[in-house]
């Protein structure tokens, strides 16, 4: 069957040769990996290193969670694990957290990674941390899965063939010592985005060391237009960061300020807090030539085309100056009065897709504002030169070593550059390769690299906050790190992956004059995640340029493209993780693809239908995809996401979408004219999860505007309890429910994924997804309202309501889904027949079934799934179980210790992941608690309340804030 | 006349010789054989599909959510629709004493039994884990649990056990005189074994005649609730739910009409050929077919009301989501499956009222096929539609079968026919004692 | 013609008849009490060990308490089995040569752990937490029985779901005093608190213990 067929061939663990080459080069514990691998096949790599303690704990975790696999696979192992060596609190069943960060283009996020058994099992923000608050994102959620994934790069090659660490470095060394008479020119490294001091330090170290070695940097997403404004504005380089939390009118241009922009989840939390009346509400304006997250929270929203950004706004400053702006659109003078009447109060974030131009502009005009603006110096490490200058070197043949650090140029190289062509020219290339990507098949060398949830490394946050990472356990696959590589560079003997770290902050101290304290300094950041005031000074800048005199950014003509970073690949690094290929794109709900995103009036023009495959071609590059038309699209734009169409890397990441990179070019890598689009008969089936887009003229998604909010809520008819024949919740328990905000909710997605990690909830494929048959407990609808131009965009996660009425359990012929005394809607997995009767009764259709064995065709350990939660078996009915498991580990602990629950006790997964704080969860029985007094809102709801179901889960109407001068919603 | 029940001139030797030859004497025997080939090959795929679904799971069908039900259920529906109006025709009209019943019941028994077998199959396959089936019986467990007494998915269950239960014996004593009769006649000793065995040692005694009249009676008396109950289960399967278009109280009645309906055109497809082909035009005549013809024609209208009834709460309550549904009925996506069940159960029917209608066979063989074909979309569209659109509009999703999904529905189909072919072969296919009875009550018999 | 069937015929068909009432019953009847039967559950049965240890040599004869070797149990759902350095404490010292603790010492030696195998095993879907029950006045011998007279680890109780539920539906007689608990000798004499006053000490609640998330998530 082709369907299975695919699951395989996506999710299935088969054991590819990169997969035995790992086992056979345990030198000695070929027979002790042999059985660990019968035992429990993925975690064998683990075990090709020395044995160490967390090893053998972890392999009893491996036993317990092998026993979550109910049905999935034979018998789970009769086995009780006794350790060798007991180790001072690791004893079985332990919860514990470690902090340490993630990182996206090279700037951090704290987090902390619950282990469970010594074993990491999932990621949870790190309150004490800038950027997280306690939140985190999709990527930072994911990063367990892509910790976990077997198709890492697992062995030392050298073309092709198996070699050694100890070879590899050897080489390199060989290198270095041959290019050290000509002080090593011809010595020339890539690395991506990085802001982490040891790197820096260590870079400074080898070109002081070899003057003549060049370092080329290379970020895909960079933000090189930012800083560049910022020079142009106050003859520095800069990085601008909004305090939203004291910004009353926000104006968004082409900005990714709620969605990709460093220290994102801060700026959500801070922007959601004033989503409500009593907060005074912010007001939201949104220019942006493509659908983002930013745009469908905003109270007004106008699709821009990128040609007119620069224009508008230079319109917008002289209105804003008290000029007059010529012809201009209806709403520029509203919105410039609005800006100009809240001085001070009022700030313009532009995106980093935006030219330079469009940046000094909105600094000026911030400047005029008096915006609630921070700048400070940029806080990823300064690149001097970048691929292009390498393409150049190589050219002209001065390159004789090449050594990329992580990422995969070769495929995420601007097209126009050529890279994959001249590398090929580079007499010794070496990579220190995630995965065997397109980089990694042209390197002479390739050195597997360590996930940064297994290294020693320190970053800086978007303030600059640094978080020293420790690794949470030894590389499953035996991988170095960046410091591993360049300390050998550097001539150190051995490879201790802490020592450059270590030693860098020792150096710090004793510049600083604390070398005495260093220990626990040290300790502390590490226990904290953060170390303590070392967030970036704000630079004190005054503008060096007239408005007036800055000139205009060339604009770009004819049919535009748009480049712009996936919602779930990024820039193509998390490919191969099934969490993100399946989580459902905000806006299109499409997974498992990429689409050239283009206007519906560009559709109809060219009577281009969603799913029609075009040929799109800018000089002599050209590509082919499919076009998915996207409400409210700019005109005359069309968007490209980065990150699919890989053809090395990983079994899950090849073959996905279409390369948008060989379109891209590096002088214009965000946009460019003078598109052709050329239709070619053919059409793809998408895998989307939701295919209505509107409500239907429903009552499911409430909304509400500040101005008419009083007789709104009053008019709502108060839930009345249906009388009811069944006893309610018991007197002397909590009872579980949920609040969710929406004038909060910015549909981010992190939600779904922090209840997949949380609840081991499987991964399907595209073509189940397109049966409709996608296993996520929690989903997000998106709902449009008003026309295809310029819709209004609305979000609704929606997860089991947990009714006291539950339709579901009357139907159910064995009782496999029940009422517990704390009023959760039970699902017994272990019991259910799967009739399917439930799903059918279930007005919300928040019910999922195993149609197949979805859990046992995964291609991921036992020992990375949740041991708390049961792994379900095919043709069973699961869903929201409220993490159950949290609710229990709560009580029982409570219990145990003789305590009462406390409010806050119980987090569940979603709610913790939620940087918006849209979802409240707690005893409703108790009016103190904050899940109580989030439904004491007025504009608290039940979804189809009519129903009599009397769900546990309500939801508050989203509220907007529109301008009166310009009315609701444009 | 065609208002006789027996063509003049038979006598109790004749229709016996009539009947029995059949059996003992089968005519077109190759196109038996073929039939009988076609049959087996579809049971053979039906088999594959089974197997594969018992290795796959339930997911090589096109079920998904928000359709978690497809084609099993209402296949189930169709085929045990087809049963309970056989075992209407047979059990009410016995104890209605209606004497042109004596010549169809046997067929309508027959078919009755492997229209039965054919439904039991379908509510036990489409678990998503079969093995687990009889966690639907209250039995004593080391769990401790008991089944859920408020689902309608378990009065379901014992509705069609107890059912299939009871047609089985039914058709069995109703044969048990006939055995008697082909023991009698078998020409070979293990065929006058067999059937000896299994006549129970019928003497025809009068005291056997009484008791057995008793027995019959007794069982013909039960078995007319049970198509009511068995039926009104079913509607309940779907009125008990939520879901609109399945939420209504006048299921129960509704399904019952319709199982009715499709009975009496399933038997009128078979009566027509089997009387052509083994000349028993004498034993089913015109007038029998004239009955099954109004019964058809009544029972469709009765459907015609419960859909009349269905369209106008949708539309004159104030359910929005119902008229929403039931206004994507008449024009969406599954529509046209809507429109050929008004056209094969309501519309064809209505050229019944014309008696030259009625007494051309191979018009009626069309408008008996007709309804059936229309019950099975009716069945499905309430399945499918119903649940492709439900309350929250980001969740509605169609369904598309797969080739297992109709593998499975052939495969039955093919049970079917292979059942009926065998027993054709092995049994008599009329009622040999009540024709004679009414023979003898007619006094139209002589030597 | 020749009758086809004696006289004897119809004694026989009705034994037949009555065999096959008699036959279904009996397969009825076997079918719901297997499931119930020590050989499904594996009550009182012993595994073998990798090393042959006596419960009762070490908790009769030497009078180790249960969570010398099971520390966790208090604490963690998983009662936790003791490291080989554990028994090595004792076993350094005496025995050291003793063959039937070669697998010990081997386990220490190559750093390997000692695999042994489960004899109180739960389904996969049942989570069962140590610590709560020995909060709560669940002494260990309530589910593991007299191990302290069990030269070789068995299996005591049924462990079935049906069992779990006894004692969750009243949980009274089963409660004994905290320094009892983890006697598995002791036995309820009269100076014994009431069950009453246990469930009262321990503040055990019934309500919501028959809920099926008490035990499955």
């Amino acid at each position: 069957m082709s369907l299975r067929d695919t699951i395989r061939a996506r999710l299935a663990g088969r054991t590819g040769p990169a997969y035995w080459r790992s086992l056979e080069e345990l030198a000695g514990e070929v027979g002790f990996a042999g059985w660990i691998e019968e035992e429990f096949p993925g975690l064998a790599q683990a075990f090709g290193q020395a044995l160490g303690r967390r090893h053998v704990l972890r392999m009893i975790g491996a036993s317990l969670s092998l026993a979550g696999l109910a049905g999935c696979s034979p018998a789970a192992p009769d086995v009780e694990m006794a350790v060798p060596v007991e180790e001072p609190g690791m004893e079985p069943g332990s919860i514990r957290h470690y902090a340490t960060a993630t990182t996206l283009g090279g700037i951090a996020t704290g987090v902390l990674v619950t282990h469970a058994d010594a074993r990491p099992i999932k990621i949870e923000g790190n309150p004490d941390h800038p950027a997280s608050l306690g939140a985190t994102s999709v990527f930072d959620q994911a990063a367990l899965l892509q910790l976990y994934d077997p198709d890492r790069a697992a062995t030392v090659t050298r073309g092709g063939a198996i070699a050694t660490p100890g070879e590899a470095f050897g080489a390199l060394r060989a290198r270095l010592d041959a290019l050290a008479a000509a002080q090593g020119a011809g010595l020339h490294i890539l690395s991506g985005a990085f802001s982490s001091p040891t790197l820096a330090a260590q870079r400074a170290a080898l070109i002081a060391a070899y003057p003549r070695a060049r370092w080329h940097g290379h970020e895909p997403a960079s933000r090189a237009n930012v800083w560049r404004g910022a020079a142009l504005a106050f003859g520095r380089e800069a990085e601008p960061l909004p305090a939203l939390d004291r910004a009353e009118i926000i104006l968004a241009v082409d900005s990714d300020l709620l969605s990709a922009a460093p220290g994102h989840l801060s700026y959500v939390r801070a922007f959601a807090a004033r989503r409500a009346p009593t907060a005074g509400m912010n007001r939201l304006y949104v220019w942006e030539a493509t659908p983002s997250l930013t745009g469908a929270a905003a109270d007004h929203r106008f699709a821009v085309p990128p040609r007119d950004t620069f224009r508008l706004l230079q319109k917008l400053a002289a209105l804003i100056a008290g000029g007059s702006a010529g012809e201009a659109p209806g709403w520029l003078l509203p919105l410039a009065q609005d800006l100009a009447a809240h001085r001070g109060a009022a700030l313009l974030h532009v995106g980093p897709e935006q030219p330079p131009e469009t940046h000094t502009l909105a600094h000026l005009i911030n400047q005029a504002l008096a915006a609630p603006i921070r700048l400070i110096a940029p806080v990823l490490a300064p690149q001097s030169s970048d691929l292009a200058d390498l393409c150049r070197d190589i050219a002209a043949g001065g390159v004789d070593t090449l050594i990329m650090l992580g990422g995969d140029p070769v495929y995420s190289a601007a097209g126009d550059l050529g890279f994959a062509e001249l590398l090929a020219r580079v007499p010794h290339r070496f990579h220190l390769a995630p995965y065997r990507n397109a980089t990694a098949e042209a390197s002479e060398w390739v050195i597997p690299e360590a996930h940064e949830l297994e290294s020693w490394s320190d970053a800086r946050a978007f303030d600059g906050s640094v978080t020293i990472q420790q690794p949470q356990l030894r590389p499953l696959h035996g991988g170095s790190s960046a410091h591993q590589l360049l300390a050998v560079l550097l001539g150190s003997v051995d490879a201790d992956p802490r020592a450059p770290v270590l030693a860098e902050w020792q150096r710090r101290a004793h510049a600083a004059g604390q070398a005495s304290g260093f220990e626990t300094f040290w300790q502390d950041a590490l226990r904290k995640g953060l170390v303590a005031d070392s967030a970036q000074p704000s630079l004190d800048l005054s503008p060096k340029i007239a408005i007036a005199a800055l000139a205009a950014p060339p604009v770009a003509d004819g049919l535009a493209l748009l480049f712009r970073t996936d919602a779930a690949l990024w820039d193509g690094r998390f490919a191969n993780n099934g969490w993100l290929q399946e989580l459902p794109h905000p806006l299109t709900t499409l997974t498992w693809d990429n689409a050239a995103l283009i206007a519906p009036a560009d559709a109809a023009q060219r009577d281009l239908a969603t799913g029609d495959v075009v040929r799109l071609a800018i000089g002599r590059h050209a590509i082919e995809a499919p076009v998915w038309i996207q409400p409210g699209q700019a005109a005359g734009s069309i968007t490209l996401p980065l990150g699919y169409g890989q053809v090395r890397g990983g079994r899950i990441a090849t073959g996905v979408g279409f390369d948008a990179y060989r379109l891209r070019s590096h002088d214009a890598p965000w946009q460019q004219g003078g598109a052709t689009l050329d239709r070619l008969g053919r059409t793809v089936a998408f895998a989307a999860t939701q295919h209505q887009p509107t409500m239907q003229g429903r009552d499911l998604l409430r909304t509400v505007s500040l101005a008419d909010l009083a007789d709104a809520a009053s008019g709502w008819d108060p839930e009345r309890p249906e009388p009811s024949l069944y006893p309610g919740a018991e007197a002397d328990r909590p009872a579980w429910g949920m609040a969710i905000d929406l004038s909060r909710c910015v549909g981010c997605g992190a939600c779904m994924v922090a209840c997949q990690a949380e609840n081991n909830v499987p991964v399907v494929g595209k073509e189940e997804v397109q049966r409709g048959r996608a296993m996520h407990w929690l989903r997000i609808d998106r709902y449009y309202q008003g026309g295809e131009a310029a819709p209004r965009t609305l979000f609704q996660p929606v997860l089991c309501m947990h009714c006291e009425n539950a339709p579901c359990e009357v139907v159910c012929p064995v009782d496999a889904t029940v009422h517990d005394r704390e009023g959760l809607n039970v699902m017994v997995y272990n019991r259910c027949i799967g009739t399917r009767f439930c799903s059918n009764n279930c007005p919300y259709k928040v019910r999922r079934f195993n149609f197949f064995d979805y859990a046992g065709a995964e291609a991921r350990p036992a020992a990375a799934r949740n041991p708390d939660v049961t792994v379900r078996s095919r043709g069973v009915m699961e869903k929201c179980t409220y993490c159950l498991q949290r609710i229990k580990t709560a009580e029982i602990a409570a219990e145990r210790d003789g305590k009462a629950l406390a409010d806050g006790d119980v987090v569940t997964a979603c709610q913790a992941a939620c940087a918006a704080r849209a979802i409240t969860f707690g005893d409703i029985r108790d009016p103190h608690s904050a899940v109580a007094r989030a439904k004491a809102n007025p504009l608290d709801y039940a979804v189809l309340g009519e129903l009599g179901t009397r769900p546990r889960t309500s939801y508050a109407a989203r509220l907007s804030n529109p301008n009166p001068a310009i009315g609701e919603e444009s | 006349m065609s208002d006789r029940l027996i063509a003049p001139g038979e006598s109790f030797a004749s229709v016996t010789d009539r009947v029995t030859g059949i059996v003992f004497d089968p005519p077109h025997r190759l196109g038996w054989w073929l039939l009988m080939l076609l049959a087996l090959a579809l049971v053979g795929l039906g088999t594959l599909a089974i197997g594969w679904l018992f290795v796959a799971g339930i997911g090589i069908w096109g079920i998904n959510i928000p359709v978690a039900w497809g084609f099993a259920i209402s296949n189930y529906v169709w085929w045990i629709g087809m049963a309970s109006g056989g075992t209407m025709i047979s059990s009410l009209f016995h104890v209605m004493r209606a004497d042109w019943r004596s010549s169809v019941n046997r067929l309508a028994e027959t078919m009755t039994l492997f229209a039965a077998a054919c439904a039991g199959i379908f509510p036990i396959l489409h678990l998503g884990r079969p093995y687990y089936f009889y966690w639907l019986f209250p039995y004593p467990n080391v769990m401790g649990l008991w089944p859920q007494f408020r689902s309608p998915l378990l009065w379901d269950f014992f509705a069609i056990l107890t059912y299939v239960l009871c047609s089985m014996l039914f058709w069995y004593v109703g044969l048990i005189p006939d055995l008697a009769t082909m023991r009698d006649r078998a020409p070979s000793r293990a065929g006058q074994i067999v059937y000896g065995l299994l006549a129970l040692g019928w003497r025809g005694s009068a005291l056997q005649w009484l008791r057995y009249q008793s027995a019959y009676r007794v069982l013909a008396g039960l078995m007319g609730p049970l198509v009511i109950s068995v039926h009104s289960i079913v509607g309940l399967d779907f009125a008990g739910g939520l879901t609109p278009g399945w939420h209504s109280t006048q299921y129960p009645p509704f399904f019952v009409f319709g199982a009715v309906l499709s009975g009496f055109g399933i038997v009128l497809m078979l009566a027509i050929p089997l009387r052509r082909a083994y000349r028993l035009e004498a034993l089913i005549t015109p007038r029998h077919l004239d009955i099954l013809a109004r019964l058809t024609l009544l029972s469709s209208l009765a459907v015609g009301y419960a859909y009349a009834m269905d369209l106008f709460t949708a539309f004159y309550g104030d359910s929005r989501y119902d008229h929403d549904l039931a206004l994507d009925r008449l024009i969406g996506h599954y529509a046209p499956l809507f429109w050929i069940t008004i056209l094969c159960n309501l519309l064809l029917p209505q050229a019944l009222w014309w008696r030259r209608v009625r007494q051309d066979t191979r018009l009626l063989l069309v408008i008996g096929a007709s309804v059936v074909l229309g019950m099975w979309c009716e069945r499905i569209l309430i399945v499918l539609q119903s649940l492709a659109h439900e309350y929250e509009p980001s969740r509605w999703g169609l369904f598309h079968p797969t080739f297992w999904d109709w593998a499975t529905l052939l495969g039955t189909i093919g049970l079917f026919l292979a059942g009926l072919l065998l027993l054709l072969r092995l049994l008599p296919a009329l009622s040999l004692f009540e024709l004679r009875d009414l023979l003898a009550r007619r006094g139209a018999a002589h030597g | 013609m020749a009758q086809i069937f004696g006289p004897g015929m119809d004694l026989a068909a009705r034994s037949v008849l009555i065999a096959l009432g008699l036959g279904a019953a009996a397969a009825i009847a076997f079918a719901c009490a297997m499931p119930a039967s020590d050989y499904r559950t594996a009550q009182h049965e012993t595994i073998a060990q990798p090393v042959p240890f006596s419960h009762q040599h070490h908790v009769a004869g030497l009078g180790l308490d249960c969570r010398y070797c099971h520390g966790a149990v208090e604490r963690a759902a998983n009662a936790g089995m003791p490291a080989t350095e554990t028994c090595m404490t004792c076993h350094s010292q005496i025995w050291t040569h003793a063959e039937m603790l070669a697998p010990v010492r081997a386990s220490l030696a190559e750093h390997r752990p000692l695999r042994w195998k489960k004899v109180n095993r739960l389904p996969d879907y049942v989570y069962f937490d140590h610590s709560i029950h020995i909060a709560k006045g669940v002494g260990c011998a309530s589910c593991h029985g007299a191990v302290a007279r069990m030269p070789l680890i068995r299996k005591e109780a049924s462990l079935s779901m049906g069992w779990c539920l006894d004692c969750h539906r009243d949980p009274a007689p089963n409660l004994r005093p905290r320094a009892a608990l983890f006697d598995t000798e002791w036995r309820r004499g009269d100076d014994t608190p009431s069950p009453a006053d246990l469930m009262r000490a321990y503040h055990v609640r019934t309500a919501g213990l028959t809920d099926c998330s008490t035990c499955h998530r």
